[in-house]
Order: structure tokens, then C-alpha cells, then sequence
């Protein structure tokens, strides 16, 4: 069936240079620096990678639903539910609970907040997220003015995040899950359906019948709520919670979406992609840190990569 | 059939109170009033230099992110631009050499031409998503300024200080310094930008800017050379952005290579304050100026009335909001 | 004189073959009008010749000079036009920018802004004297936007101007004033290639006719030398000398009334429109473009969230501020820009297909797509729509085809009112007859009850048990019988009887 393999390649093309992309990171690094391609130094690679693709899944949802869809309010949104959690926990298990319940209150009242701007207000998803994600700073800033943050995280969370099982870091097996579930929904369901119909063409959905705006606000929410408890996740990896814990996530979570192939319009959303752009950019730093380059060498190296890469990416765009 | 047109030429007052320059401009106001108020010494001369000279690199910055988002783009690396080119200017200047201020200028504008050649390549040639290729841009940008000074330092000439304060330079001219006191060079550099744009908005390539990013594929339709006019965007800003690293190494003399940082969202926020449409294709460079002056008199405010600088960022982010929900908000409203 | 002519012409796109064999000659101050179903060729072949595409072989004489244009700019420098469909207006810029973009004239750096508005006025004067050219084009309603398009074309002072259907969004006035202005032109010396899918246009205002079919013409009629016979245009652009007239016994309308419209309003565009619709009646809807017909298939299809309105269906009560609302009483909506409003084109035929059932309440979490699948393929086969599996992105099927998926996404439905809003524009002969043949299956068979927009009154004539004329969003007349021609739809919609 040569159209059927045609049209897999079609598709499935980027997610296959990501994939080849990776290989070729990894043997590279395996080449010229000692104990790179050792399994605990992947697996290690691997766990790091798992809090971007955390944030990206934040992101691509967002994005799937079309409308220049965006979310840079991800990491203040886990950095906020961290320091309002850290305390909270007290390093107790039996106060997860209530740590879980803060952050899914949290995450939905963020999203909810973003959505019913971005939807009916119709604000640009770009600049709304942008303020909210200032707004939260801003409370960060002011909960935690003057002093530490004490608490710690409760114990569950520091295993999932922060531990392994024999040589297998467990935020992997999460990831894993979460995918799995991801994929189901998104290709099997009917909410998949809509997801992908509201972000290719919102006139043809809502004239089938679909409450676009109450889609698009919806998927900020749950990008509100999977930022929230990733915050959750984040504190148990380190242990404490302080103000820029996840600020660096945000832009690579978006790069992690770019890389991995889907498009920026919308209507697309293949997480596995997504995952393993996430891995590349993962890689490429702690490849480029390997080398020694210092701070100079591995900035302009990792800018420029980049660059090129998303030359070639963004080809199919170029034809006219 | 065509009703529309009975009143069409006499501007009707609601045609401007629904625009977002009508409430970047009452926001203004508003907040320019509280600072007044607030600051005691707010109208003389000297705190008002001092607060030019502070709003100065977010004004220059802000005008740069207006015509790259007007253009169609957006440039989070404009930040990273900047703190390069501070970089630059102090590794090629040697205090005891006066002449080497003359050739930082000089090769400093060529790397903040080639800067803005690279960003608009990557959006008008190779037509990767700003977000994207800007976001990449920002740690080339940060790893020369890393290469160049990884510990904020570097020389600077002595008369590189009248890009901030003329008074300081030993020996200067009393006419000159007496005409720093009153006229701070930062005034003339916006003043530069302004008259920098006033020209390009009156030629082929201002309208071009508005009409690449209204609808790029109309434009390219009408022969437009659409990548050209995205690279110009980029260009102008970078040289925005270097009239603002001239002021900064006249201030302090060295070159950082994060000083810049917190600037960049700052920028794109004070020209959407200002009114200018993230989309592209609609809004003024001059009331990007009026954004940031916004954004700025809210960090005063916050100073002298003794909040917490932790606010700051609160605040900004409401500003933002409220500057561009409130035009539609009233449209949703009278419509009712 | 020969102003242009193209031999031989050929070209592929990724393996389709668009053009085998084309020729065309195009005469100093003539109009050559380009027939053709979509897909014959012709739409490429104007792109060829203004630069959008480059051919794969043949040649193109242009004054008698062999050229190659790789872009519409070159084409531009040597006096060839071509008016897009609203591809070329910038929409936050004014009239007169658009005129000019892309060619400002300018004193030494700064624009000529004045010279810029000079032109516009001039060249409008002709075309929509009325027109304020500070206005935005956003501003602007689509007809005066494709005027706009024209204009800024003519200002090029090309001595070929390619128009490729110009007319689709006009009204009866404003294709008057096109067509004295081409007339104009023509006496000019102004060279002309016009397209459109209105038979009685391209009789009316060209010199002579090139059909294409296949990808090659397949006839050139001279109308100074040949008389104009539509019929035998029509088997030319279609190949067969079948008809294309649907069989129509159409049974007798029933008595009961299944919709009821009352006091529908909607802001500006629609007021007090009342009207029943009788169970297994064709309903049409006609007048001149613009009045209002679009926004009353989108209110009935329940587009408008605050529509003001009386509707029964069946005696009972509904509510159509939702699509959603509509669609569970059985309304269902075939839009007219399938492109825009009907498909979602980088999805399979499979995805558009099964994405209404997705809105409906109490619709399975998990979609069962054995199930849909099988369904999906027989709708294929019930409609004859052309594609190699069901997988297929929608933007690869043609014009025709894609417009049968967006009918065929209802089948599976209980239609009990079907809104055509213009199905057949811009659908080449086959696929419009596939489709009003499976229509009046449905009347006949189902008793549907169908209410159907047509831009081109001669849908309206062939089909419709009935015909509501509108006028600046209100019901003007009501034809019936013997009164449902092309002139009294025409007097009515001018408002002349």
C-alpha cells in the first residue's frame, strides 16, 4: 500500500527527524566525552527532559486549539504553587492532600482567569499570558518578600520527582502515563476530535455545533491545572521551592512543541513529538555543557543549533 | 447599495474613543498625575532629567518592539541585543585612546545591523515563527556578550559620557555642559529614534512595515519583497536598541551581558500598552513612547508610595491588561 | 493584433497534471473570455501567464517575444494585470494605499500621497463613483472590496489584464459598471482574459471564447463570427452532449408546514423576515448579492447567538441562538465557502466526516470508527465523491468534491430542513449536477425540506417549487409557478415590479 506509507512518512516526518536528531546528539556526545552514553547519564538526561515535556504538554494543548494559543504564564503558575504548598506540606505525607487540592484550585482559578480573556474578551493569548505570568511573579514576590521559603515537600512527591527505581527515575514512569493517556484522549476521544477541529478551522467547528469559546477557555484551564501540579513535581525534584524555579521551562517548552513538529496554527498534536523535541533540547545542553565549553561557548552554540534547526523545519512553510 | 459612505469622511468622536490609543493615552494621564502627585519634587528640573534619563532605555527599547510587531514579528531577543552591544562598545573602546570611542560607535552599529540581519533572515526568509527564532537569536546574542565579557567590566572613553551626562566629561565646554544640564542626551537619543521613524513612516518602506504585518500574503501579492521589509523591521529596532546601549555604557561605563534582560517583555508590553496590535499591521511607534512612560510611572508609583518593589511586576502585568482589555470591553458594552 | 499567445503549455503539480496541451490568443482590445470546469486548466493557465506559476514546457509570446515569468512582479513590469479574488488588499490599510501598494510613487524618499489619491479617485470615478477612498478596506463590503481589487489592477495601465472571476462577489449594478468600464478599456487597446462561471456573462462581454477541459482548450468560439449557443458551450466544457438539467418529476409540495419564521431580526442585516416552509418544498431565496440572503441561511442555521426570532418546527417551539440548537432540530447547514466555513482541509475526509456527531449530546466518549468508517465510505459511494480512500486530507479532493463531503457530514442525520447557502459557486458542471441530483433525490424520496440560496438565478429557475426575493435584509416578493424566471427575478430583486 504505497499511499499508505507515503502518507505515514507525510505525517510522522518530523517526529522521524527529531527522532534521528537525538540518536545523532547522543552518539556525538558518546564519541567525544567519556561516561555520556552511560545509561545512568541518558536516563539522567531523560528526567530532566520530563519537566519541559511536562510544560510543553501545557503548551501544545493550548496551541491545538488554534487562535495563536499560547501559555507563558506555565512557570509561574508551578513556581506559585510551590511556594504556596511548600508550607502547607511541611515535608508530611499526610498533607498532600490539601497540597493537591491548592494546586488544582490554583491552576484552574489561573486558567479560568487566562481563558476568559483570551476567549471572550478575545485578548491575544500571547500578551494575556505574558501579564498573568508578570501578575504571578508579583505574588510570588510579595509571599515570599523578606523571607525563605521553609516547607518542604512531602515525601511521596520527592520520590516520584526526585528518586529512581533501581537505575529508572520514577518522573519517567510519569511521563510515560501521561503520554499513554494523552494519546488515548486525544486520538480516540471525542474531545480529541473537537480539540483538533476548534484549532483547524473555528468556523467549520462552530457551525457543527461546537461552543468554540468555551474550548479554547477550557484548555487553558487544563494547561492552568497541569502547570500547578508539575509545581508539585518540581519542588519534590529540589526539595525547597524558591522564586525562579521554573522560569527557564517556558520558552523551551514552546521550542520543545516547535521542534517536536507541530504546528504553531493549531489543529495538530502529537505529544510524542513533542516529547522527544523536549529530549533533543535537553540533550543538546547537556551535550554542549559536557564539551566545557563554559557559559559563552554553550549559549552561542545552543542559539545557534537551534537556528539552524528551525531552518530547516520551518521549509515546508517557505513554498509558494 | 453602498450606505457606509454618508459619513465616513468626518471622523466621528466614538472612531477614536474605541481605539487603544484613547486609553493608553487616559491611562497615562492617570498615572502621570499620581506620580506628580506622589513625588514632591516631581516638576523640577532635576528630577525631571533624572526620570528621562531613567525611562530613556525602556522608551528606546519599546519604539524598537513596536515596529518589529507591526511588521508582523516580535523580538524577544531585543534584551540580549542589548546587553551585546554594551559588550562590544566597552571591548573595543581603551579609555586612553580617545579615537577607539569613534570605532566602537562604528563597529557597534555593525553588529546591531548584522543582529537585526540575522533576526529578520530567520522571519522573512526562512519564515520560522518570531516567537521561535528570536527566542534562539537571544543566547547567540548572550553568548558573544558571555565571550566578550563574562564578568560586566570593559573600558569606555571619557567623552563617551555625553550619551548620559555631558557635565561629568573634565574640560567640557561650559555651553555644553550648561545644555546637558537642561537637555539630557538621553531626551535627544528618543528624540533620534522619533526622527528616525518620522522619516521611515513618510517613505515606501514605513508603508510597507504596516502592510506586511496586516496581511503578508496580500503584500507580497502587490510585489511586495516581504522578507526585505520583516529585515528592515529588524533593523531599525537593533538600531533603536543601539542608541540605547550608547546611553547605558555614557552611564555606567561598562558592559554587561545580562544587564538587559528584564527589558525585553518590558518593551513588547509597553507597546501593546501603547496600543500597537501583537497581530501586526496596526498601531503607533510614538504611543509605544506613551506605553512605556506608562509602565515606567507605575514602577515610580510604587517606589514613592512605599509598596514593595515585589508589586512591581503585579502591577505592570495588570496595566497590560487593563490597557487592552478596556478598548474592548467598552465596544462589548455599548453595543448592548 | 496578437498581444499575447501561449503554445503548447504544460504543467504538473507534484504528478497531477494541470495543463497537457493549452493553447490561447489574446487580442489587442478584445475580451477572451476562459470557460472551463474546475480543473480543466483554465485558472492555471491565467496564472501562468501573470507569473504565479511558471509553465513546464510550451511557450508564451507576449508581443511577440518569447517570455518566462518567474513572478507576478516581472509579469507587472512588462503591462500584464491580473485581479485576484481578494488576495491582493491589505485590510488596516485605506482604499488608495491599496491601490497603489507595491508600486508608490515617491519624491525623491518620502511618498506621493496626493498623486496616490489622484489615480484612485480617477480610476473609481468609473467604477463606484460613491466610494470613499480614506475608508479601510476593512471597512468595505465584498463587492466593494473586489472593486477595489479591479481598480488597483487598471492602475497598472496594463495592456493585458487578466480578471478571473471578478464578478463573484458584484451585484447586478456593479457588473454593469465592470463591464462598461472593460468596454472602456477595450476601445483602449487594452487586452482582456476574463473568467467566469455565469454563462451569460462570458456571452455578454466577451469577443470570444476559449474552453478548456483536461488540462488543453478543447474549442474556441468567436462570438463576431459564431452565434452564441449555450447549449453547445455547456457540451463543450463538459465533454458530453448529455444535459445538465436534473430530471425533476418533482411530486407535489405537501400541506404540512414543518418551519415557521417570525419576526426574524437580526441587527442590520435581516429585519422582520417572516416565511413558512411547507415539508418537501424547495425553497429559494434570491435577489441581488448582498441583501441579506447569507446572513439569513447563517440565522437559520442558528450562526447568530443574539438573533431575534419566532420559529416552530412542526408547531413546536425553537430556539435557534446555537448551531448546536439547530442541528438537534434536524437543521442542518451546507455553507457556501466550503473552504472557510465547511471543511477542515489539512483532516481526512473521514475526520470532516464523522466531526458533527462529536457536538451531539450523549455521544460516546470513545468514537467507534469501525462503525463510522464503514458509514463514511458509503456516503462516499452514495455521493460519488472522488478520493482514494477515506484517509485523504480534504484540501487534495477538488472544488466539487470537498463541496460533497460538507453535504455529505449531514447524511447520517434526520435532516428535516436542509440550508444550501449557494452550494454550486465556483463548482465546475459535473459536481453541481451530482450534487442538486442528490438533492432532489432527497426531496423526493425523504420529503426534506429544502431552503436554497443560488447567486445564480438560473439554480433558483430550475429547482425551486417557490422563491422568496430579498431587499436589504427584508422579503420583498414571493414567486410561485409560471413567475419563477430569470426576468422576474430579476425585476423583483431590482425592486422594478
Amino acid at each position: 500500500m504505497n499511499l499508505g506509507i507515503s502518507m505515514f512518512f507525510e505525517r510522522y516526518k518530523k517526529i522521524i527527524v527529531a527522532f534521528i536528531l537525538i540518536v545523532l546528539l547522543f552518539a556525538l556526545g558518546g564519541i567525544i566525552v567519556p561516561n555520556f552514553l552511560t545509561v545512568e547519564q541518558v536516563l539522567f538526561t531523560l528526567k530532566l527532559a520530563s519537566f519541559t515535556a511536562l510544560f510543553a504538554l501545557c503548551q501544545m494543548i493550548v496551541i491545538a486549539a488554534g487562535g495563536s494559543g499560547l501559555d507563558l504564564s506555565v512557570g509561574y503558575a508551578a513556581t506559585l504553587t510551590a511556594v504556596l504548598t511548600a508550607s502547607v506540606m511541611d515535608g508530611q505525607n499526610a498533607n498532600l492532600g490539601a497540597a493537591i487540592l491548592i494546586a488544582l484550585a490554583l491552576g484552574s482559578a489561573i486558567g479560568l482567569a487566562n481563558g476568559a480573556l483570551v476567549s471572550f474578551l478575545e485578548l491575544p493569548p500571547l500578551v494575556v499570558t505574558m501579564a498573568m505570568a508578570n501578575i504571578l511573579q508579583g505574588i510570588v514576590n510579595a509571599y515570599t518578600a523578606g523571607r525563605n521559603i521553609t516547607g518542604r515537600p512531602s515525601p511521596i512527591l520527592a520520590t516520584l520527582a526526585a528518586k529512581s527505581t533501581g537505575k529508572f527515575p520514577n518522573i519517567l514512569f510519569i511521563l510515560f502515563t501521561i503520554t499513554v493517556l494523552v494519546m488515548i484522549v486525544l486520538n480516540k476521544t471525542k474531545w480529541g476530535t473537537i480539540l483538533f477541529g476548534v484549532g483547524s478551522n473555528e468556523t467549520t467547528a462552530y457551525l457543527s455545533g461546537i461552543n468554540v469559546k468555551a474550548v479554547r477557555c477550557v484548555v487553558f484551564v487544563i494547561s492552568g491545572i497541569l502547570a500547578s501540579l508539575t509545581g508539585l513535581l518540581l519542588i519534590g525534584n529540589m526539595g525547597i521551592a524558591f522564586k525562579d524555579m521554573a522560569s527557564n521551562y517556558v520558552m523551551p517548552s514552546i521550542a520543545a512543541v516547535v521542534v517536536g513538529g507541530v504546528s504553531l496554527t493549531g489543529g495538530d498534536g502529537n505529544y510524542i513529538g513533542v516529547i522527544l523535541g523536549a529530549i533533543f533540547l535537553q540533550a543538546l545542553t547537556n551535550l554542549l555543557i559536557a564539551f566545557g565549553l563554559g557559559d559563552a561557548g554553550k549559549w552561542l552554540a545552543f542559539g545557534i543549533v537551534l537556528y539552524v534547526l528551525l531552518s530547516f523545519y520551518a521549509s515546508d512553510r517557505r513554498s509558494r | 447599495m453602498n450606505k457606509n459612505n454618508q459619513n465616513s469622511s468626518r471622523p466621528a468622536l466614538s472612531n477614536y474613543v474605541f481605539r487603544p490609543e484613547f486609553s493608553s493615552l487616559l491611562i497615562l494621564i492617570v498615572m502621570f498625575t499620581i506620580t506628580a502627585i506622589l513625588q514632591e519634587n516631581f516638576f523640577t528640573l532635576k528630577s525631571i532629567v533624572r526620570n528621562i534619563n531613567a525611562f530613556a532605555p525602556l522608551i528606546l527599547l519599546a519604539m524598537g518592539a513596536a515596529v518589529v510587531i507591526i511588521s508582523g514579528g516580535i523580538d524577544l531577543s531585543a534584551g540580549s541585543a542589548l546587553s551585546l552591544f554594551t559588550c562590544v562598545l566597552t571591548t573595543v573602546m581603551k579609555k586612553s585612546d580617545p579615537i577607539t570611542g569613534v570605532y566602537a560607535i562604528l563597529v557597534t552599529l555593525a553588529v546591531a545591523i548584522l543582529v537585526g540581519v540575522v533576526n529578520g533572515f530567520g522571519i522573512g526568509y526562512l519564515r520560522i515563527p518570531p516567537v521561535i527564532v528570536t527566542f534562539a537569536t537571544s543566547y547567540i546574542w548572550l553568548g558573544i556578550g558571555l565571550f566578550l565579557r563574562p564578568t560586566p567590566g570593559g573600558e569606555s572613553v571619557e567623552w563617551f559620557r555625553i550619551f548620559y551626562n555631558p557635565g561629568m566629561i573634565e574640560g567640557i565646554h561650559p555651553y555644553i555642559k550648561q545644555f546637558g544640564r537642561v537637555i539630557p542626551p538621553a531626551l535627544i537619543l528618543i528624540l533620534a529614534a522619533c526622527l528616525i521613524w518620522f522619516i521611515v513612516s513618510k517613505t515606501r518602506i514605513g508603508r510597507h512595515i504596516y502592510a506586511v504585518g496586516s496581511n503578508s500574503e496580500s503584500a507580497y501579492a502587490s510585489g511586495i519583497n516581504t522578507a526585505k521589509v520583516q529585515m528592515q523591521a529588524c533593523i531599525i529596532n537593533s538600531i533603536f536598541i543601539f542608541l540605547a546601549a550608547l546611553f547605558f555604557v555614557g552611564q555606567n561605563q561598562s558592559g554587561d551581558a545580562r544587564m538587559g534582560d528584564p527589558l525585553t517583555l518590558r518593551a513588547i508590553a509597553s507597546a501593546i500598552v501603547g496600543g500597537v496590535a501583537i497581530s501586526g499591521g496596526k498601531g503607533s511607534v510614538y504611543f509605544a513612547l506613551v506605553g512605556a512612560l506608562i509602565l515606567n510611572f507605575v514602577n515610580k508609583i510604587i517606589f514613592f508610595a512605599d509598596i514593595s518593589t515585589a508589586y512591581q511586576t503585579l502591577v505592570s502585568g495588570l496595566i497590560v491588561i487593563i490597557a487592552i482589555a478596556a478598548p474592548v470591553a467598552y465596544t462589548l458594552y455599548s453595543k448592548e | 493584433m496578437i498581444v499575447l499567445e501561449a503554445i503548447g503549455i504544460k504543467k504538473n503539480f507534484g504528478g497531477v497534471v494541470a495543463l497537457s496541451n493549452a493553447n490561447l490568443r489574446c487580442y489587442q482590445g478584445r475580451i477572451t473570455g476562459l470557460l472551463g470546469a474546475n480543473g480543466s486548466g483554465k485558472s492555471t493557465m491565467s496564472k501562468i501567464i501573470c507569473g504565479v506559476y511558471q509553465a513546464d514546457g510550451g511557450e508564451i509570446k507576449y508581443k511577440g517575444r518569447t517570455v518566462r515569468y518567474r513572478s507576478p512582479s516581472e509579469a507587472r513590469k512588462d503591462g500584464i494585470a491580473m485581479v485576484f479574488q481578494n488576495l491582493s488588499l491589505v485590510a488596516d490599510l485605506t482604499v488608495w494605499q491599496n491601490i497603489v501598494l507595491g508600486k508608490e510613487e515617491s519624491n525623491g524618499i518620502f511618498l506621493n500621497n496626493d498623486s496616490a489619491k489622484e489615480l484612485s479617485r480617477k480610476i473609481l470615478a468609473q467604477l463606484l463613483p460613491d466610494l470613499d477612498i480614506n475608508k479601510k478596506v476593512s471597512q468595505l463590503n465584498p463587492g466593494e472590496m473586489q472593486i477595489v481589487e479591479i481598480a488597483k489592477a487598471i492602475s497598472q495601465n496594463p495592456q493585458l489584464l487578466i480578471l478571473d472571476e471578478p464578478t463573484a462577489a458584484l451585484e447586478q449594478a456593479q457588473v454593469k459598471n465592470l463591464f462598461d468600464c472593460m468596454r472602456a478599456l477595450a476601445k483602449e487597446g487594452v487586452a482582456m482574459i476574463f473568467t467566469s462561471h455565469r454563462l451569460w456573462e462570458v456571452m455578454e462581454i466577451c469577443d470570444d471564447v476559449t474552453i478548456f477541459r483536461n488540462g488543453e482548450n478543447v474549442a474556441t468560439i468567436d462570438f463576431e463570427k459564431d452565434e452564441k449557443d449555450p447549449e453547445k458551450i455547456i457540451s463543450y466544457i463538459t465533454g458530453d452532449t448529455q444535459k445538465t438539467k436534473v430530471e425533476k418529476k418533482h411530486v407535489a409540495v405537501t400541506d404540512e408546514t414543518i418551519l415557521s419564521i417570525k419576526n426574524l431580526n437580526y441587527g442590520k442585516s435581516l429585519k422582520n423576515v417572516s416565511f413558512d416552509l411547507k415539508k418537501g418544498e424547495i425553497l429559494g431565496i434570491g435577489g441581488l448579492a448582498g441583501q441579506g440572503q447569507l446572513e439569513l441561511m447563517h440565522a437559520l442555521a442558528g450562526a447568530f447567538h443574539s438573533l431575534h426570532c419566532d420559529a416552530e418546527l412542526r408547531g413546536k417551539k425553537i430556539k435557534l441562538n446555537r448551531p448546536l440548537n439547530a442541528i438537534k432540530e434536524g437543521i442542518v447547514f451546507v455553507p457556501g465557502d466550503k473552504q472557510l466555513e465547511g471543511l477542515f482541509l489539512k483532516r481526512s475526509v473521514l475526520f470532516n466526516m464523522i466531526f458533527p456527531k462529536m457536538g451531539l449530546p450523549g455521544h460516546p466518549s470513545f468514537i467507534p470508527y469501525d462503525e463510522y468508517r464503514r458509514e463514511c465510505e458509503e456516503i462516499v459511494e452514495v455521493l460519488s465523491i472522488k478520493t482514494p480512500t477515506v484517509d485523504v486530507p480534504v484540501e487534495n479532493l477538488s472544488g466539487g468534491n470537498q463541496q460533497k463531503v460538507v453535504v455529505g457530514k449531514w447524511l447520517p442525520f434526520d435532516i428535516n430542513v436542509l440550508l444550501l447557502a449557494d452550494p454550486a459557486k465556483g463548482i465546475d458542471v459535473g459536481a453541481k449536477r451530482d450534487l442538486y441530483q442528490y438533492i432532489v433525490n432527497q426531496v423526493q424520496e425523504k420529503n426534506t425540506s429544502v431552503i436554497l440560496y443560488a447567486s445564480d438565478n438560473e439554480e433558483l429557475v430550475e429547482y425551486c417549487d417557490r422563491v422568496l426575493i430579498m431587499y436589504e435584509g427584508q422579503i420583498v416578493a414571493s414567486l410561485e409557478g409560471g413567475d419563477i424566471n430569470q426576468d422576474t427575478i430579476i425585476a423583483c430583486s431590482m425592486r422594478l415590479r
